[in-house]
């Protein structure tokens, strides 16, 4: 399983490819893409990439536990919440960029 | 014939007969006339007959020019024969007009010069041809033939259908959309007959034949053509320009205009035509001109290169070390430093060591992945032109972004704080070193 | 210290002014994100895992207090009240926005600071000893050449696209406080037998996955040579380093692969045709920069410590006076050390409010002087003896007061995986457990000096093969695992450290420390043997077993 991530430009935080369609700072609300989804999943990216205010646009492998969504690495968990020591909220993506309204949608 | 009905108002001094004796025979009729090769008689109808008293020989001193020169000799060596003196001739062309009139005894050339006034106002530095070759045909060319034409129904021309796919289609007669018959005898002649002609009646030579010019214009526009190319695939080399302007006629094969992106070499300031061609690996050393040959390449076949009387470049490539070149930078009329991608910096070492130690003076051009922000240094390292192909860097370049580095840090090319003479290190325009 | 003229304020104003459009553009959609990359890391600005990281230079580690307080303020308005100082003495925020970076840069500019060639293949920030101009045995102060490096080097037209990055060191001291080895050029202060002073060359050294020390390129490169020098061998590296592979792009492996021999010969024959030009320094350009580095109005004064009263008199104060101060070249003056260690914190972080203490400390006591330290502390160069104890004073008010430095947590740490996109392991939090084991003072002067080095990935921004304990941050499988190396030193006498074993999670680490510890402690001959006297003289062996028993 899969989500698309990425940093958004102005204020270069981590945003995800989320369910409704759109970008947003909230892992737990990504949409997770299943191997069947590959072709989905690239799409997303290409359009990301393509998009002007997304940069860095990866794929991270997760697991999904109780509502939660989990990257199985390290690196992306600590991109999910901050750096850990000691503890920093994430960065908060630019609204003036409007990337929680900014249909990057299939 | 749509040509005939033409109605274009005509210039008071412009007699009516032309068009009126053309009316009378018909052109198709007059084009069915002669032999396709019948040049002399095609010639002799228009001098004797069909525009007795109105015509003239518009003729380049080119390479060619001596036949049909010939012909009207034989036919009335006192036919105004009208040469467009440009004022960028090559002197060889210049000297040509001399001795050919001479020998074939000549009595009426004239030379046509173009407007002092407007070569002032358009073309002050003598470059219009780098950033606008069409503006200088029109200056130089159409608007002085235009003025001599005044006085004269038609005019004869010497060129073949051979010569460009624009000119496959031509007729011995036209009728131009000035309302005037041009007249070219020599439309169905191919290169063997002219060569024959030349031989059998031991006409001189232009003095750049012999060097590869098979088309001679103006210097700037004109180089040499190689075996297998189209004879004035040397004029405007590199430009999609075949024609100056002064043919543009009955055929309506007008040269489209110049589209500027289609200027990729940056220099001196503006954005010119590029007649350099690209290098073909298996090129013949004795077939290479105007080609960047790579320092490889040349170095394996110096002596060839070097015995080759063509316009030479040398294209350095990232890796290549240009100290093994040092002898030999006076053959190059340009040399390519290339940058493969923008992070490979070594061009701008090879650039300083040829400026700089080598002393390098010709143009020396940047290729390959030129960014507009890299412009700067490239010129502190001595490169002079760009083959710019990114869009951005040419809109900068046009824009006049990085332009001419008012402020740097270090010394860097041969002048630029020379020894003894420092403020030591840096340079502002009005900077005055100050102490604490 | 060196003052902007009109020339470098219209330079670096002319940089603002050209990022500035080069964001406009970028935000704009003109320039995509592979055009925009180069030129905004051009300015110092990455982007991080959690966002861009602006790395402003602090030329060779020196500023003044306007320039710190400008700092805290764009700590303070930009990003989230705190900056990280680096060991390449140059300081970097965490958290800016790439639309405020232009504003950041022109506050920068109007102090007379910048980030251009803070990051790139080209060459960086000149760094240098953080007493230059102050400590006791200095041959020379390293400043003013260290000033005209910064000068030749900034926007070089031709080695501004270099196979790699490119740093250079120099110190003025025999006692190399620069790690100058460790850099691509390190530059060493020599005096021939005439006291005529010039420059021991080395050449090659670096850390990153394949750790070298520098070699001797040129034992003597007179002043007015040195930069003819220097571009000699920039050229022939920018020649002939490799292209080919990023790993193995530095100068230390065009050492390596051709050989030190090779690589003089190429040098030496490029500065014959370079020697003698324009690059010749002149003595009274030489001068002119060494006046403005010119020593401050110092007080006469025959002021010195009574460490052994201080010890009974005032036992706290007695331990910042033993570590946190260097011997100064004038009578009644030291340096002091200001510690960006506390237990427990990031090494290398300063809150905006620190900032403006040691800012005010600077302007008050230290004639407006500040460095940055390789090893991420700051250093006020010029106290009064006299004023020490109120320095301590104020700097304990503001937790700055630790008396740590050179021991055991006074380390070298990287960003590691809480910020650093490149990094495999954290390094932040390690530090942390190991500065929180061995804080207690007692335990800490037991120890006497040690080294600890701490980087997250091989690329060893953390010097971990620098330190006498160096620990690397790698990952296997999903987990942060740490390898444990002994015997480095970044000093004049370098050595790379070795590694001792396999990795350990980051919950050993401090055990494993501890063990370490114990056993130089139990071998040593005595407490004057630091931990390295100790290693060369019984070996790895020991520590090894402590670590992995005998398997």
């Amino acid at each position: 399983m899969e989500i698309v991530t990425a940093n958004e430009l102005i204020s270069g935080a981590t945003v995800y490819f989320l369910t409704e369609g759109c970008w947003g700072a909230d892992i737990d609300r990504a949409r997770v893409f299943q191997s069947e989804e590959n072709a989905e999943r690239d799409r997303v990216i290409k359009r990301a990439n393509a998009s002007g205010f997304l940069i860095s646009v990866e794929r991270e492998t997760v697991r999904v536990a109780k509502g939660r969504v989990l990257a199985n690495r390290l690196r992306e968990r600590i991109r999910a919440e901050g750096p850990t020591a000691p503890r920093h909220r994430p960065q908060k993506p630019d609204i003036h960029n409007a990337v929680e309204f900014s249909h990057v949608s299939l | 014939m749509e040509m005939i009905e033409q109605s274009d108002p005509i210039s008071a001094h412009q007699t009516n007969a032309g068009k009126d004796r053309l009316r009378a025979f018909g052109i198709i009729t007059l084009n069915s006339m002669f032999a396709q090769k019948d040049a002399s008689g095609v010639l002799r109808m228009a001098i004797e007959d069909l525009l007795a008293d109105e015509l003239a020989v518009v003729s380049s001193f080119g390479a060619d020019s001596a036949v049909l020169l010939h012909m009207v000799s034989k036919i009335d060596p006192n036919l105004p024969i009208l040469f467009l003196q440009t004022g960028r001739h090559f002197p060889q062309t210049l000297a040509y007009v001399k001795t050919l009139s001479k020998r074939l005894g000549l009595a009426n050339v004239r030379l046509l010069a173009p407007d002092s006034d407007e070569l002032v106002r358009f073309d002050p530095d003598e470059d219009l041809w780098k950033s606008d070759p069409n503006a200088c045909c029109h200056i130089r060319k159409i608007v002085p033939l235009d003025k001599a034409l005044g006085g004269f129904g038609g005019w004869v021309s010497g060129r073949k259908r051979y010569q460009t796919e624009e000119r496959g289609a031509l007729s011995h007669f036209e009728l131009t959309s000035d309302n005037r018959i041009k007249v070219n005898p020599l439309a169905y002649w191919e290169g063997a007959d002219i060569a024959a002609y030349k031989k059998t009646h031991d006409l001189p030579e232009h003095p750049l034949f012999a060097e590869g010019f098979a088309s001679i214009g103006c210097a700037p526009c004109t180089s040499a053509v190689t075996n297998g190319e189209n004879p004035r695939s040397g004029r405007w080399r590199g430009l999609n320009k075949a024609e100056c302007g002064i043919h543009f006629d009955v055929n309506r094969r007008i040269s489209p205009a110049m589209n500027k992106a289609e200027l990729t070499l940056f220099r001196d300031g503006e954005f010119v035509a590029d007649p350099w061609g690209k290098w073909v690996e298996g090129t013949a050393p004795v077939l290479a001109r105007y080609v960047h040959v790579p320092l490889v390449e040349f170095v394996v076949n110096r002596a060839a290169y070097l015995a080759s009387l063509h316009p030479l470049g040398l294209l350095v490539g990232a890796g290549d070390d240009v100290m093994e070149v040092a002898s030999d930078l006076g053959r190059f009329s340009s040399i390519a430093v290339e940058f493969p991608a923008f992070t490979d910096g070594r061009g701008y070492s090879s650039a300083r060591l040829l400026a700089e130690r080598l002393g390098y003076k010709g143009e020396l051009r940047a290729v390959g992945d030129v960014l507009a922000d890299q412009i700067p240094l490239m010129r502190r390292c001595g490169v002079n032109a760009f083959v710019v192909s990114h869009a951005a860097t040419r809109k900068a370049l046009e824009k006049g972004v990085p332009g001419r580095i008012d402020v740097f840090m270090q010394p860097a090319g041969g002048d630029e704080i020379p020894v003894g003479t420092r403020a030591f290190v840096r340079r502002a325009p009005n900077f005055t070193v100050s102490t604490p | 210290m060196y003052r902007y003229d009109q020339f470098d304020a219209e330079f670096v104003a002319g940089r603002v002014a050209q990022f500035t459009d080069q964001v406009e553009r970028r935000i704009s959609g003109e320039l995509s994100e592979d055009q925009f990359r180069p030129l905004r890391l051009m300015n110092g600005l990455y982007l991080q895992l959690h966002a861009y990281m602006l790395r402003v230079a602090v030329p060779y580690g020196t500023m003044n207090s306007t320039q710190l307080r400008k700092l805290a303020h764009i700590a303070r308005t930009y990003d989230r009240g705190y900056g990280h100082f680096t060991t390449r003495q140059n300081i970097q925020f965490n958290w800016p926005r790439l639309d405020d970076v232009p504003q950041i840069l022109s506050e920068l500019a109007s102090v007379e600071m910048h980030a251009i060639q803070t990051s790139g293949n080209c060459i960086r920030n000149v760094t240098t000893d953080q007493f230059a101009g102050a400590a006791a045995d200095e041959i020379i102060d390293p400043r003013p050449v260290a000033e005209i490096i910064r000068q030749w080097s900034s926007l070089h037209p031709e080695f501004s696209f270099l196979p790699r990055k490119f740093k250079i060191a120099i110190t003025g001291a025999p006692n190399d406080r620069a790690a100058i080895k460790f850099h691509d050029i390190g530059l060493m202060a020599q005096q021939d037998e005439q006291g005529k002073v010039g420059w021991a060359v080395y050449v090659g050294g670096g850390m990153g996955r394949t750790p070298m020390v520098a070699k001797e390129i040129s034992p003597f490169v007179p002043h007015s040579d040195l930069l003819a020098y220097l571009e000699s061998i920039l050229r022939v590296y920018n020649r002939y380093g490799r292209r080919d592979n990023k790993y193995k792009a530095r100068i230390k492996i065009l050492v390596h692969e051709e050989g030190l021999a090779t690589l003089r010969e190429q040098v030496e024959s490029e500065f014959l045709q370079v020697r003698g030009g324009v690059l010749n320094l002149p003595d009274d350009e030489l001068s002119r920069i060494k006046a403005y580095f010119a020593p401050p109005a110092f007080k006469d004064s025959d002021a010195r410590f009574d460490l052994a009263a201080l010890k009974v008199s005032d036992p706290e104060f007695a331990r910042f006076v033993l570590h946190n101060t260097n011997q100064h070249a004038q009578a009644g003056y030291t340096s002091i050390t200001i510690s960006l260690k506390p237990v427990g914190g990031v090494p290398g972080d300063a809150t905006d409010a620190q900032m403006e203490v040691v800012a005010d400390l600077a302007q008050r006591f230290s004639f407006d002087e500040l460095r940055v330290s390789h090893e991420q502390n700051l250093v006020l160069p010029h106290v009064a003896i006299d004023d020490v104890r109120a320095v301590y004073e104020a700097l304990n008010g503001a937790g700055l007061g630790e008396a740590n430095v050179g021991q055991i947590t006074d380390m070298i740490v990287c960003p590691g995986l809480d910020y650093c996109a490149l990094a495999n392991a954290r390094s932040i939090p390690v530090a942390q457990e190991i500065s929180r084991r061995f804080g207690s003072a007692r335990r800490q002067e037991e120890i006497g000096d040690l080294k600890i080095k701490i980087s997250g990935c091989i690329n060893a921004c953390g010097h971990h093969h620098a330190g006498h304990i160096g620990i690397l941050g790698v990952e296997k499988r999903g987990t942060e695992l740490y390898q444990i190396t002994v015997g480095g030193n970044a000093g004049e006498n370098a050595a790379i450290g070795n590694i001792l074993g396999r990795g350990i999670v980051a919950e050993e680490v401090p055990d494993a420390i501890e063990q370490l510890v114990e056993i130089y402690l139990k071998a040593r001959s005595g407490a004057e043997e630091n931990f390295l006297g100790t290693l060369k003289r019984v070996g790895e062996a020991p520590f090894r077993e402590a670590l992995y028993g005998n398997d």
